[in-house]
Protein backbone atom coordinates (compact mmCIF):
# COMPACT_ATOMS: atom_id res chain seq x y z
CA UNK A 1 0.00 0.00 0.00
CA UNK A 2 2.68 2.45 1.00
CA UNK A 3 4.60 1.53 -2.11
CA UNK A 4 1.58 2.28 -4.25
CA UNK A 5 1.11 5.71 -2.63
CA UNK A 6 4.76 6.46 -3.21
CA UNK A 7 4.40 5.46 -6.84
CA UNK A 8 1.36 7.67 -7.30
CA UNK A 9 3.22 10.56 -5.69
CA UNK A 10 6.18 10.04 -7.98
CA UNK A 11 3.91 9.91 -10.95
CA UNK A 12 2.20 13.18 -9.94
CA UNK A 13 5.56 14.79 -9.43
CA UNK A 14 6.70 13.68 -12.86
CA UNK A 15 3.58 15.27 -14.33
CA UNK A 16 4.03 18.47 -12.37
CA UNK A 17 7.68 19.13 -13.20
CA UNK A 18 7.35 19.86 -16.92
CA UNK A 19 4.22 21.91 -16.17
CA UNK A 20 6.18 24.07 -13.76
CA UNK A 21 8.89 24.46 -16.35
CA UNK A 22 6.36 25.60 -18.91
CA UNK A 23 4.83 28.15 -16.54
CA UNK A 24 8.24 29.55 -15.70
CA UNK A 25 9.16 29.79 -19.37
CA UNK A 26 5.95 31.66 -20.02
CA UNK A 27 6.66 34.11 -17.25
CA UNK A 28 10.12 34.70 -18.65
CA UNK A 29 8.76 35.41 -22.10
CA UNK A 30 6.44 38.11 -20.84
CA UNK A 31 8.76 41.09 -20.79
CA UNK A 32 7.39 44.33 -19.36
CA UNK A 33 5.21 46.10 -21.91
CA UNK A 34 7.32 48.29 -24.18
CA UNK A 35 7.03 51.99 -23.37
CA UNK A 36 4.92 53.88 -25.87
CA UNK A 37 6.84 55.39 -28.79
CA UNK A 38 7.57 59.09 -28.66
CA UNK A 39 5.18 61.45 -30.39
CA UNK A 40 8.17 63.55 -31.41
CA UNK A 41 10.08 62.56 -34.52
CA UNK A 42 13.37 63.59 -36.06
CA UNK A 43 12.67 66.62 -38.23
CA UNK A 44 9.86 67.97 -36.02
CA UNK A 45 9.99 71.52 -34.74
CA UNK A 46 11.06 71.42 -31.08
CA UNK A 47 8.34 73.01 -28.91
CA UNK A 48 9.69 76.25 -27.45
CA UNK A 49 9.87 76.81 -23.69
CA UNK A 50 11.27 79.10 -21.06
CA UNK A 51 12.32 77.49 -17.78
CA UNK A 52 14.09 78.63 -14.61
CA UNK A 53 17.72 77.52 -14.41
CA UNK A 54 19.63 76.69 -11.24
CA UNK A 55 21.03 80.21 -10.87
CA UNK A 56 17.96 82.48 -10.58
CA UNK A 57 17.93 82.93 -14.35
CA UNK A 58 15.69 81.75 -17.15
CA UNK A 59 16.54 79.89 -20.31
CA UNK A 60 14.51 80.05 -23.52
CA UNK A 61 15.07 77.34 -26.11
CA UNK A 62 14.48 79.59 -29.13
CA UNK A 63 17.26 81.94 -27.98
CA UNK A 64 19.77 79.41 -29.37
CA UNK A 65 18.13 79.33 -32.80
CA UNK A 66 20.55 80.13 -35.61
CA UNK A 67 23.47 80.05 -33.16
CA UNK A 68 23.91 76.68 -31.53
CA UNK A 69 22.58 73.16 -31.47
CA UNK A 70 20.98 72.28 -28.16
CA UNK A 71 21.36 68.88 -26.50
CA UNK A 72 18.31 68.64 -24.24
CA UNK A 73 18.73 65.96 -21.60
CA UNK A 74 15.49 65.12 -19.83
CA UNK A 75 16.17 63.47 -16.47
CA UNK A 76 13.58 61.57 -14.47
CA UNK A 77 15.04 63.24 -11.40
CA UNK A 78 18.23 65.26 -11.29
CA UNK A 79 19.87 62.59 -9.16
CA UNK A 80 19.32 59.72 -11.59
CA UNK A 81 21.87 58.23 -13.95
CA UNK A 82 23.32 59.31 -17.27
CA UNK B 1 24.30 63.88 -16.06
CA UNK B 2 27.94 63.16 -15.36
CA UNK B 3 28.11 61.44 -18.74
CA UNK B 4 27.17 64.67 -20.46
CA UNK B 5 29.66 66.55 -18.32
CA UNK B 6 32.42 64.20 -19.48
CA UNK B 7 31.57 65.01 -23.08
CA UNK B 8 30.98 68.72 -22.59
CA UNK B 9 34.15 69.90 -24.32
CA UNK B 10 33.45 67.80 -27.38
CA UNK B 11 29.87 69.06 -27.52
CA UNK B 12 30.90 72.68 -27.11
CA UNK B 13 33.51 72.26 -29.82
CA UNK B 14 30.67 71.06 -32.04
CA UNK B 15 28.60 74.23 -31.37
CA UNK B 16 26.25 72.46 -28.98
CA UNK B 17 24.76 73.83 -25.79
CA UNK B 18 23.85 71.18 -23.21
CA UNK B 19 20.74 71.78 -21.11
CA UNK B 20 19.54 69.35 -18.47
CA UNK B 21 15.83 69.35 -17.62
CA UNK B 22 14.16 67.66 -14.70
CA UNK B 23 10.95 68.06 -12.76
CA UNK B 24 12.87 68.97 -9.62
CA UNK B 25 12.80 72.45 -8.08
CA UNK B 26 15.50 75.00 -9.05
CA UNK B 27 16.75 74.74 -5.48
CA UNK B 28 17.36 71.00 -5.56
CA UNK B 29 18.86 71.28 -9.05
CA UNK B 30 21.38 73.80 -7.74
CA UNK B 31 22.30 71.60 -4.79
CA UNK B 32 22.66 68.54 -6.96
CA UNK B 33 24.65 70.34 -9.63
CA UNK B 34 27.16 71.56 -7.07
CA UNK B 35 27.44 68.13 -5.53
CA UNK B 36 28.31 66.35 -8.77
CA UNK B 37 30.27 69.17 -10.41
CA UNK B 38 28.07 69.67 -13.42
CA UNK B 39 28.71 72.97 -15.21
CA UNK B 40 25.90 73.08 -17.79
CA UNK B 41 22.53 74.61 -16.78
CA UNK B 42 19.94 72.41 -15.11
CA UNK B 43 16.45 73.67 -15.85
CA UNK B 44 13.54 73.07 -13.56
CA UNK B 45 10.33 71.84 -15.15
CA UNK B 46 8.48 72.02 -11.85
CA UNK B 47 4.97 70.74 -12.51
CA UNK B 48 6.08 68.97 -15.68
CA UNK B 49 4.51 71.27 -18.31
CA UNK B 50 7.45 71.07 -20.71
CA UNK B 51 7.96 67.35 -20.12
CA UNK B 52 4.28 66.87 -21.08
CA UNK B 53 4.53 69.23 -24.05
CA UNK B 54 7.32 67.05 -25.40
CA UNK B 55 5.26 63.91 -24.77
CA UNK B 56 7.80 62.57 -22.30
CA UNK B 57 5.57 62.21 -19.26
CA UNK B 58 4.68 58.62 -18.45
CA UNK B 59 1.15 58.90 -17.05
CA UNK B 60 1.12 55.30 -15.88
CA UNK B 61 4.22 55.57 -13.75
CA UNK B 62 3.81 59.30 -13.00
CA UNK B 63 7.34 60.13 -14.01
CA UNK B 64 9.17 61.67 -16.93
CA UNK B 65 11.18 59.54 -19.34
CA UNK B 66 14.94 59.66 -19.74
CA UNK B 67 15.44 61.22 -23.16
CA UNK B 68 18.18 63.12 -24.99
CA UNK B 69 17.00 65.34 -27.82
CA UNK B 70 19.39 67.09 -30.13
CA UNK B 71 17.88 70.25 -31.54
CA UNK B 72 19.69 71.76 -34.50
CA UNK B 73 20.26 75.42 -35.26
CA UNK B 74 16.97 75.57 -37.18
CA UNK B 75 15.08 74.54 -34.04
CA UNK B 76 14.29 71.09 -35.42
CA UNK B 77 14.83 67.76 -33.69
CA UNK B 78 17.89 66.14 -35.24
CA UNK B 79 18.54 63.12 -33.03
CA UNK B 80 16.68 61.22 -30.31
CA UNK B 81 17.99 58.87 -27.60
CA UNK B 82 15.40 57.35 -25.32
CA UNK B 83 15.14 55.46 -22.00
CA UNK B 84 18.10 53.14 -21.45
CA UNK B 85 19.81 54.35 -24.65
CA UNK B 86 19.82 57.89 -23.30
CA UNK B 87 22.12 57.09 -20.37
CA UNK B 88 25.18 57.04 -22.65
CA UNK B 89 25.17 60.26 -24.70
CA UNK B 90 27.96 59.12 -27.11
CA UNK B 91 25.46 58.82 -29.92
CA UNK B 92 24.39 62.44 -29.45
CA UNK B 93 28.02 63.60 -29.19
CA UNK B 94 29.05 61.76 -32.35
CA UNK B 95 26.03 63.10 -34.18
CA UNK B 96 27.03 66.69 -33.33
CA UNK B 97 30.58 66.12 -34.47
CA UNK B 98 29.52 64.58 -37.78
CA UNK B 99 27.12 67.46 -38.32
CA UNK B 100 29.87 69.97 -37.61
CA UNK B 101 32.14 68.30 -40.18
CA UNK B 102 29.40 68.49 -42.77
CA UNK B 103 29.08 72.20 -42.03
Amino acid sequence: MRKRIALVMLWLLALAVPQTGRVLAQEKKEAPPPPPPLALKVGDEAPDFTLPDDNNGKVTLSSFKGKKNVALAFYIFAFTGG
Amino acid sequence: MQNFQKNLQRLEAADTQVLGISMDSPFSNKAWKEKINVTFPLLSDWGGDVTRKYGLYDDKRKIGRRVNLLIDKDGKIANIQIDRDAVDPSNTVEFCERKKLKG
